[in-house]
């Protein structure tokens, strides 16, 4: 009964001098070790460490990749006096827990305020040199690099890296953006108009040489069968040559009675006649042709 | 005894006692640490005390080392740390550590395919227009969505190095494509170039990743939908039916075109065969003619006065026969004045009804009426030279 208590308490004063002499620092972090007040070591490596108990207390920090990242994003203005609106974000950690702690308190939350400021800053002074354009597209890249090496530099004296500063947004605000939207339309309705005065353009362009074509293809048809018919009539001349050259007297004779017959054959045409015409000379006398 | 025995509950009414039953697990641990005062026992009391303690150790000491087994399952990693410190990733299958509070694992599952949703969550009609709305070279906006899957390369990064490695791919997703967007043309990336966008994009964000450490890597950027923001959707959806209309006005031509064309083809068979036909019936009814002429020429030639003569009378008859005759005899009356109401004739012989052609002598009188006769045997010589409408 004696060696139970006795084991009991022992166990316990161990605990208790374990939970006041040893600490332990996590992968995530690094330790700080204060004696009264006035910091005795930083311990950098994870791992199991031993202290004075009471006199010496320990404080953590947080060494894996935090972020900054604004809530809201801020208005810069432009060379050419646009307003923009920013999003960004950093990645920043703790590089010097000592000089951390010395700085900010070892405060996040002013550590973060100290960056936000210097970066706005920063931002305003790239933003203040260039247009729109050069911000959303051509220099991006130099006016991140610059923020950081900013960034950085000032990081340094409270004992923090910034790895990165990124612009995550660049957009116009919403007045400016209803403006873009207008201009959007006007372009995507001259491009519409442009592809229907093309179609048109193409379709009368078809249709005209389609009608050129028909043209040419009727008078070539017409020169042709012109020829043909020419040919013909030539054929016939010679034939109706031949023929009445045989007796062109007669021929005369001939073809007068026919023209003759064509040409009054209608009760219309009034034929006014003498009797004295040869044709009614029986009509006067049934012998005067003797 | 049972719970359901109807006895339960009526031996010790009421709740049960607790210090009775205190009471009565001291007694039992007493006894189990040799604190049983049990007469005739020859073992000292302290011998065999000392051995229940030894047992007990022993199981406490076996539940503890137990407590270190865990199992890591595939696709998992377990990741060791000693007071803290990182020690070894362990894989797939049972493993042992130290157990607490010497060493600790965390299991990560590296190849589960996580997603970030960018512009919008869970449904691509459930839009986030703060992260979607872009700005693009050429100073337009678009409204674009895309997920980031990533699995895990590195397990120790992914604890250790970031304090929120999942956030990370979503601030750089969306800053590495604003970026890309911010240097594309819109046309670009609404249309020919969004797998390019895509696949530039994981390499930008796998950079990014790499350069915070995060052990994540980035398998695919899949496109959700890139397009020009709602204010503006009804002037492109014009835009792209302008070019509908493009090509249906084309075709419009095209139809024309190959309607006229076929049309003046067969205009034109017809101008050749009508020609090839004119040709041979020209030189046709030229051999006719001719023919004719040459026979009654041999019989003409027999007997060029009578048939003079007759040809004369007969062409004088037909004539006459057919036309309005008025006689006039000059030679008596000398130079008359002749009234001839040539409107009437023509009137009553253009009706036609009753046709009355009038014979007239010096003192005009109605004479008899000649027989009428339509000339059904009359023929041309030459054929009228017939000419089509040109168009």
């Amino acid at each position: 009964m004696k060696h139970f208590n006795i084991l009991i308490v022992a166990v316990l004063v161990i605990l208790i001098l374990a939970s006041l002499t040893m600490y332990t620092v996590d992968q995530r972090q690094n330790a700080m070790v204060f004696q009264l007040g006035e910091v005795v070591a930083v311990d950098k490596q994870p791992g199991l460490y031993f202290k004075l108990p009471l006199v010496q207390n320990v404080r953590y920090f947080d060494t894996r990749v935090l972020t900054l990242d604004p809530a809201e994003p801020d208005r810069f203005i432009t060379s050419e006096k646009k307003n923009v609106l920013v999003d960004y974000f950093a990645k920043w950690r703790i590089i010097d827990i000592r000089q951390y702690y010395v700085s900010v308190g070892g405060d996040e939350t002013r550590a973060q305020t100290r960056l936000q400021q210097t970066i706005n800053d920063g931002l305003r002074a790239e933003f203040g040199k260039r247009s729109v354009h050069d911000v959303v597209s051509g220099e991006r890249d130099q006016i991140m690099a610059t923020l950081r090496q900013k960034a950085d530099q000032d990081a340094r004296k409270i004992g923090v890296q910034v790895l990165d500063v990124r612009l995550k947004h660049v957009d116009l605000p919403q007045e400016v953006s209803e403006s873009v939207y207008r201009r959007m339309e006007a372009e995507r309705k001259r491009v519409a108009n442009e592809l229907r005065s093309t179609g048109s353009a193409e379709a009368e362009k078809i249709k005209a040489d389609a009608d050129r074509q028909r043209q040419v293809i009727i008078a070539n048809a017409y020169r042709d069968a012109q020829a043909i018919k020419g040919e013909g009539d030539a054929r016939a001349s010679t034939i109706y040559a031949t023929a009445y050259s045989k007796n062109p007297e007669f021929y005369a004779f001939y073809r007068s009675m026919d023209a003759y017959r064509q040409s009054f054959k209608s009760k219309s045409d009034v034929l006014v006649l003498e009797p004295n015409n040869a044709f009614f000379k029986y009509m006067k006398s049934p012998n005067a042709g003797k | 005894m049972a719970w359901n025995d109807p006895q339960w509950g009526k031996k010790n009414e009421g709740p049960p006692d607790l210090d009775e039953l205190w009471r009565r697990f001291t007694a039992r641990l007493k006894g189990l640490f040799g604190g049983r005062k049990t007469p005739g026992g020859n073992s000292g009391p302290n011998g065999f005390g000392a051995a229940g303690l030894g047992i007990v150790a022993a199981i406490i000491v076996a539940v503890w080392l137990a407590s270190g087994f865990y199992i890591v399952n595939t696709g998992e990693r377990g990741v060791v740390l000693r007071f803290g410190k990182f020690i070894e990733t362990t894989q797939p299958g049972p493993n042992w550590h130290l157990p607490w509070p010497i060493e600790s694992v965390q299991v990560v599952n590296i190849e589960q395919v996580r997603t970030v949703e960018i512009g919008y969550r869970n449904n691509v009609k459930n839009k986030m227009l703060k992260e979607s709305l872009m700005l693009t070279d050429d100073e337009n906006i678009i409204d674009i969505q895309f997920a980031v899957q990533y699995t895990l390369k590195d397990p120790e990064d992914y604890l250790f190095n970031n304090r929120s490695p999942d956030d990370a791919v979503r601030q750089v997703a969306e800053s590495v494509m604003s970026e890309i967007v911010g240097k594309s043309k819109m046309d670009y990336v609404l249309y020919e170039g969004r797998a390019d966008v895509a696949a530039r994009a994981t390499r930008h964000i796998q950079d990014a990743l790499d350069r915070y450490k995060t052990g994540i890597s980035i398998s695919k950027v899949t496109m959700q939908n890139a397009q020009p923001p709602q204010e503006v959707q009804g002037a492109f959806d014009d835009a792209v039916k302008a070019g509908q209309d493009r090509e249906r006005l084309k075709s419009e031509g095209q139809a024309y075109a190959n309607d006229v064309i076929p049309k003046a083809r067969g205009m034109a068979a017809r101008l050749a065969e009508e020609a090839a036909g004119y040709k041979q019936s020209v030189i046709a009814n030229a051999e006719g003619d001719a023919s004719r002429f040459k026979q009654i020429l041999v019989e003409y030639s027999k007997a060029p006065v009578v048939t003079r003569e007759r040809m004369y009378q007969d062409m004088m008859q037909q004539v006459l026969s057919n036309t309005t005759k008025v006689l006039v005899d000059s030679s008596k009356g000398g130079n008359n004045l002749l009234y001839l109401p040539l409107d009437k004739l023509m009137h009553m012989s253009g009706q036609g009804t009753s046709p009355a052609p009038v014979m007239l002598d010096t003192t005009p009188k109605p004479g008899t009426a000649p027989t009428t006769q339509d000339d059904s045997h009359s023929r041309n010589t030459f054929r009228s030279r017939d000419r089509e409408d040109r168009p």
